[in-house]
């Protein structure tokens, strides 16, 4: 028989400590980020640590700099001309803002899903593997099982083996984003950044992500930018408030939820004026 | 009610469904207040009408339970409460349940009036009624308490009980002599243990009450600490 304990009770929710973890437990440590859209500073001197092996989710009101903050992860701000980044993003103890951080790599090792699914016009395998052919893999074995495996991995597997050469545009919204979560994840990176990932999607589908996001977390550090707080509690380990490009409260997701400490994130999640 | 906080959603409907929650628990705690009152005076006058008053009218209070559960299941399936919300909404939820209790044990007290105790166990009574306003004046102060939130108030008043403990211990020790001193008065004297078992019972709802009252507004659960912990929530 099995004794419950207060013990085994709370065993299944081990609370971080987020001011205090380990290097083994760090995926990415953020320190002092200030981000200028030219004279607008659209983040200010964001410093926090997300660990390894979960899903960390930002909230916030819109133009409050979570997607911003995310794009920071894989250096997808580069692209934008008027942007001027300072402080350090820390991936493996190695500040991926170093000049000498080569950005292809990088993104190799942080993957990203956007809002809407954007699978290229090309067979459903084809898109599975189109990063690994990029980095040169083209012996037909080691493709077809990256394949199966990041289908797999993505929940999508059962729904298209049947058909991986016909044209990604033939499947569903959903399929399609888990399609191009299998594609980010074939490469294999070590942490996944999703932007919205389900806010084009019907309730269906948006629960199969959040299963599939549950899963992922084993696999990978799963960075999550989302407008639906029900989905940050459902799905996160962490979640961070972010108001006007200030992190305002970052904590387990059961307390913030249940107790945060700013009033900020109250009023923000029980839906009150600011 | 405006420390409750509830009137600043942006949602009007969300703000009306939780004032009209709240307003049903105030009535709630009126309709427990005055079985109980209605109860011990029954007791005291050995007005048998009143107690069958009281034990008749205990289907309103079943009423306002089951109502104010239904509601906050309407709540937490269409709004999902976060934080201050959600903590409000579980101590409704566990609030009404001890309410329901109490209006139980009221029952319960009016049942002794019931049972006709011959003249000379009449004096027993009298101790019951010294206990019973005090446990009275002590669900008063929870229901004040819970309608301001007030945490300070929660906490004097969750310390208080120890005296309504001690008074009921007091009075056990009382009628036990009694039953000892006359084996034949065992009866009578049992159920009117059974009454000061009520009341004390009530006191410990109340406690739970203030203890929920705590968990809203601090957001710490206090039940099953020592009072040393309770220091730390001033």
């Amino acid at each position: 028989m099995i004794s419950v304990t207060p013990k085994n009770l709370s065993a299944h929710n081990v609370k971080l400590d987020l001011n205090n973890l380990s290097p083994e437990q760090v995926a990415l440590e953020i320190k002092h980020l200030d981000l200028y859209y030219g004279n607008k500073q659209a983040l200010q001197n964001i410093s926090m640590s997300i660990p390894k092996g979960q899903v960390t989710a930002f909230i916030g009101p819109s133009g409050c700099g979570k997607s911003t903050l995310l794009r920071c992860i894989n250096r997808m701000n580069d692209l934008v001309d008027i942007c001027k980044i300072t402080g350090e993003i820390n991936l493996n103890g190695e500040n991926i803002y170093d000049r000498h951080t080569d950005v292809a790599a990088l993104r190799r090792k942080v993957g990203m899903v956007f809002q809407r699914p954007n699978p290229f016009p090309k067979s459903i395998y084809e898109n599975v593997v189109y990063g690994l052919r990029i980095t040169g893999v083209n012996n037909r074995r080691v493709l077809d099982e990256a394949v199966e495996t990041a289908l797999r991995s993505a929940a999508l597997w059962n729904e298209v083996k049947d058909r991986l050469h016909e044209s990604a545009l033939g499947l569903s919204g959903g399929q399609q984003q888990r399609l191009v979560i299998a594609r980010a994840i074939a490469i294999e990176p070590e942490v996944l950044l999703l932007d919205e990932p389900t806010s084009a999607l019907d309730p269906i589908s948006t629960l199969t992500i959040e299963e599939l996001i549950n899963d992922l977390k084993k696999q990978f550090t799963v960075v999550i930018v989302t407008h639906n707080m029900q989905q940050a509690a459902r799905v996160s380990d962490q979640t961070a408030f972010m108001y006007m490009g200030d992190l305002i409260e970052y904590s387990d997701t059961n307390t913030l939820f249940t107790t945060p400490a700013k009033k900020k994130t109250e009023d923000y999640i029980t839906g009150r004026y600011g | 009610m405006d420390k409750l906080n509830i009137g600043r959603h942006i949602s009007g409907q969300f703000n009306e469904d939780l004032e009209r929650i709240i307003n049903h628990v105030m009535h709630m705690g009126g309709l427990v207040e005055k079985q109980l009152t209605d109860a011990l005076t029954s007791v005291c006058d050995a007005d048998e009408a009143l107690a069958k008053k009281v034990l008749s009218n205990d289907y309103l209070i079943n009423n306002a339970e089951v109502t104010i559960d239904d509601e906050c299941t309407r709540i937490i399936a269409k709004r999902q409460p976060a934080a201050g919300d959600l903590r409000l909404v579980m101590a409704i939820v566990k609030t009404i349940t001890d309410l329901e209790r109490i209006g139980d044990e009221a029952g319960k007290i009016a049942n002794v009036t019931l049972e006709s105790l011959s003249g000379k166990h009449k004096d027993l009574l009298s101790n019951l009624d010294n206990l019973g306003r005090h446990v009275l004046t002590f669900l008063q102060a929870t229901l004040d308490a819970f309608t301001r939130m007030d945490v300070e108030a929660a906490i004097q008043v969750h310390k208080s009980d120890d005296k309504i403990d001690r008074e009921y211990e007091a009075l056990i020790r009382q009628l036990m002599t009694y039953m000892m001193e006359d084996p034949r008065s065992i009866p009578q004297v049992m159920s009117v243990i059974w009454s000061a078992r009520a009341l004390e019972r009530i006191g410990d709802r109340c406690q739970n009450i203030c203890e929920y009252i705590i968990y809203f507004v601090k957001g710490k659960s206090v039940r099953h600490t020592t009072p040393e912990d309770f220091d730390s929530l001033s």
